[in-house]
């Protein structure tokens, strides 16, 4: 956990930060949760898990700052701790590469014929949420905090502990991923994408 | 047309490309300056112009069929059983 300076609540206020503040988010939090494990029950576990540690470590959280970021963050951790090592899912890709590609001037050839909002229109299906959850967990989770749920990459770079930097090109090549697949998907449709 | 200040440029005077510029638009983490600067860029940057067009529907995509379901009841009542316990009594 970050070192804040540890806040003293009475039981009430402990109660209070946990009702109004932190049980509210509890939908945003089974969404990433989900999107996380892709697992219903592996969520509902994790979701459990982080409101547990939330509560435990209530002191070391300041009202008046961003519940959700902090919430978040615990979550990341947890899935991190608790549910990838379990997997032991060898790490395949190269964030050097990612960031290297993201700084250098290859970064504007871009593909952007290649995809057509028209036949994103069409897709009224499943398909956004399975091109997302075909993505790799850390490119996936870049996705769901920046479009999901709105944070700013401020508070991305420290809910995922990475630097700011890292977490623009990551999420750069997150969409790129992501519009790949959706071609996939245009093109079995039937567009043709140029 | 007479050269405008790229409000995008970075304190060490690095000049960001198209593709940073569109992230910061795109991401609504842009001042007015910057959107501005931007709208009048895409004026004249045909892949800007579609890229933007095509990020923003996937972005908008996204938030609508993504997010936005509700966390089960069970685990709800279960996260606050579990908080009761922990109580002191
Ligand atoms: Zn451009």
């Amino acid at each position: 956990m970050e070192e804040t300076p540890r806040q003293t609540y009475t039981e009430q206020q402990k109660n209070e930060v946990f009702n109004n503040e932190f049980l509210p988010l509890v939908h945003a939090m089974y969404n990433f949760a989900y999107r996380l494990t892709l697992d219903r029950d592996d969520a509902k576990d994790l979701v459990q898990d982080t409101y547990m540690k939330a509560f435990r470590f209530i002191e070391s959280f300041q009202t008046g700052t961003n519940a959700k970021a902090w919430l978040f963050r615990i979550l990341k951790n947890s899935f991190i701790n608790d549910y990838r090592k379990k997997s032991k899912e060898p790490n395949k890709v190269d964030y050097q590469e990612v960031e290297t590609y993201y700084n250098s001037e290859d970064v504007n050839r871009q593909i952007t014929a290649d995809l057509r909002v028209e036949s994103l229109k069409d897709m009224i299906g499943d398909e956004i949420s399975n091109a997302l959850n075909s993505l790799e967990v850390d490119f996936r989770t870049v996705i769901i905090l920046c479009d999901l749920e709105g944070f700013k990459y401020e508070e991305m770079a420290k809910i995922l502990d990475i630097p700011i930097g890292t977490v623009r090109s990551r999420l750069h090549r997150a969409r790129q991923l992501l519009k790949e697949k959706l071609s996939e998907y245009a093109r079995e449709m039937g567009y043709k994408n140029t | 047309m007479s050269e405008q200040i790229n409000p995008f440029v970075q304190e060490d005077g690095k000049k960001p490309s198209c593709m940073q510029m569109l992230q910061i638009i795109l991401d609504e983490q842009s001042t007015e300056a910057q959107q501005e600067y931007f709208k009048a860029h895409m004026d004249r940057c045909m892949p800007c112009f579609k890229t933007y067009n095509l990020d923003a529907t996937i972005k908008e995509l996204l938030k609508s069929r993504c997010c936005g379901g509700e966390a089960p009841q069970d685990l709800i009542e279960g996260i606050k059983q579990r908080i009761d316990q922990q109580r002191p009594q």
